[in-house]
């Protein structure tokens, strides 16, 4: 898998998919015997992960948009 | 007058009450003006009058009686309740809920005040509308729109929530302010609709419905209908069917967030999920994001400490590794092996040498054994006897052989005399010559002159001289 390819993957992803992949990511290293190369290939997933994850809750929503039926009525 | 806990204490002999004729200036104590107050509202009102207002200020004190307000827009009444009275109510009476108080009004000297001193109360409205409420709750819920099936989950990170409600209410303040308080990444996207009044309902069903119509380009993840505290008719737009269907077909979920705690509407029965109340929407429709913030930092410091001490325990395991003789001395194997090779040697040559000393040892040990026992001179004395032996058996042989001998020969002659004996018996005879005693088988043998023996049977002889042949 290219890190390319992997990086643009993960900003694509909802935060809620990104979140599940995170949380799938902490039970594989800390449930299984993972060889050495893994754990350090789950390490860079997870901080991409969470560098897209920290990075959506950063932005704040300040306006509210109206969005009420302006036609008809 | 009924009596009260609080009945005034009265001034043993009041002095009378001076009455004013015309604009004599009469000086009253406050005592004595206090009571005309008081028996002037016992004159002027009814002794059981019912009052309708807003609950305001409720506080229950720890003896269990009850203090509030009574309002209206003009004015308003403090009110006592006994604990007694209160403990028989139906439902909790709020403050904001409109409703309908029986009991008697009377001055409560100490304090300069009248008060109301509330028997019972009920909810304002009630009978008409609760009855139609409760018809259209058992309606719907035969039907099934209340059940647990059709309820959707709620979105766990909504990140565009709709916000249903009227702009200018205190619900859409209260809405938004929880929710940016917990979750600020979502966007708010607001709907304006009237939230009481005629034709309320339908403009809030049309709007869900609206919503969920335009939902591909707005991308809601949830909607917030709701509205502030009220009585019952204020709320009434949300338990219309109107609503309750429309929420009940809207493929968005949907949170209901009407009036107080203790306020159920047909619209919280259907929704996905109720908030109480506008602020507790916040709650509901959103996690807080600190927690998942949190949540975040665990993950980064778990994958992290899991990195490292793999690292680490890799690392050691190299270090142990290396440390390992081996790696420090590699010809130490090689060495060590030749030292085992040489003490296998020393030991092997040890061994051979000592066993064949030992093999030596024994040897002469048995040599010298076989010496003492001189086993020349053993044969000798054994051959003697052996001699002997030899000498007793040939002769004992031969004696045997010859008595054998003779009695196989005397038995031959038995059998050869039997044989003859039964050719003689037949008629034949055995001609013998007389001189060599041998048988005469041919004429040849015999010549004339000679004797002959003829033997006939039973051993009979003749004796015979040969004239002729």
């Amino acid at each position: 898998m290219a890190e390319k390819k992997e990086n643009n993957d993960i900003s694509n992803l909802s935060f809620e998919q990104a979140i599940k992949k995170l949380t799938d990511i902490v039970s594989k290293i800390e449930d299984g015997q993972i060889s050495l190369e893994q754990s350090l290939t789950q390490y860079e997933q997870g901080m991409e992960l969470i560098k897209h994850c920290r990075g959506i809750l950063q932005k704040a929503e300040k306006k509210i948009e109206e969005i009420s039926k302006e036609k008809e009525k | 007058m009924k009596d009260s806990l609080f009945d005034e204490p009265k001034e043993p002999n009041p002095p009378p009450v001076p009455k004013g004729r015309g604009k004599q200036a009469i000086i009253y104590t406050v005592s004595q003006i206090t009571s005309l107050i008081k028996v002037s509202l016992e004159e002027t009102l009814p002794g059981q009058v019912t009052i309708t207002g807003q609950i305001s200020g409720f506080k229950r004190h720890s003896s269990g009686h009850c203090y509030f307000d009574l309002k209206d827009k003009n004015a308003i009444i403090p009110c006592v309740m006994w604990g007694s009275d209160f403990a028989k109510l139906k439902f909790k009476p709020e403050n904001g809920l409109a409703i309908l108080a029986k009991g008697h009004i009377d001055v409560y000297a100490p304090a300069g005040k009248y008060q109301f001193y509330a028997e019972s109360l009920t909810p304002a409205g009630m009978g008409t509308l609760q009855l139609a409420f409760e018809q259209m709750r058992s309606r719907l819920e035969a039907e099934g729109l209340f059940n647990e099936e059709h309820k959707k989950p709620l979105p766990q990170y909504p990140f565009r929530i709709g916000i249903l409600t009227s702009k200018s209410g205190a619900a859409l303040h209260d809405i938004v302010d929880s929710i940016r308080n917990r979750w600020p990444v979502a966007k708010l996207l607001f709907y304006d609709v009237p939230v009481q009044g005629e034709g309320a309902a339908e403009k809030i069903a049309t709007a869900i419905k609206d919503v969920n119509k335009r939902n591909t380009s707005l991308k809601l993840d949830v909607i917030i209908v709701g509205r502030g505290g009220g009585s019952m008719e204020d709320l009434w737009a949300f338990n219309e069917e109107a609503v309750a269907r429309a929420i009940f077909n809207s493929k968005i979920p949907v949170i209901s967030a009407v009036g107080h705690e203790v306020d159920f509407t047909i619209a919280d029965f259907v929704a996905d999920a109720r908030a109480s109340t506008p602020t507790k929407a916040g709650m509901i429709a959103v996690p807080d994001i600190k927690e998942v913030l949190q949540q975040i930092d665990s993950a980064n410091n778990r994958i992290k400490a899991n990195a490292e001490s793999a690292i680490k325990l890799s690392a050691q395991r190299l270090k142990t590794i290396l440390a390992a003789a081996v790696f420090r001395n590699p010809l130490v194997i090689i060495q060590n092996r030749g030292q085992i090779l040489d003490e296998f040697e020393n030991n092997l040559a040890e061994s051979a040498k000592s066993f064949v000393l030992n093999i030596r040892k024994l040897l002469q040990i048995y040599f010298e054994k076989i010496l003492k026992i001189e086993p020349h001179r053993l044969m000798a004395d054994k051959k003697i006897p052996l001699n002997n032996l030899q000498n007793r058996l040939s002769q004992k042989t031969s004696g045997l052989l010859a008595s054998v001998k003779l009695q196989i020969e005397t038995q031959a002659g038995k059998l050869s005399a039997c044989n003859l004996k039964s050719v003689l018996n037949r008629g034949y005879s055995i001609t013998k010559n007389a001189i060599t005693g041998q048988i005469v088988k041919s004429v040849a043998e015999i010549n004339i002159n000679d004797i002959i023996i003829t033997e006939l049977k039973d051993e009979n002889l003749v004796e015979s001289k040969v004239v002729k042949k």
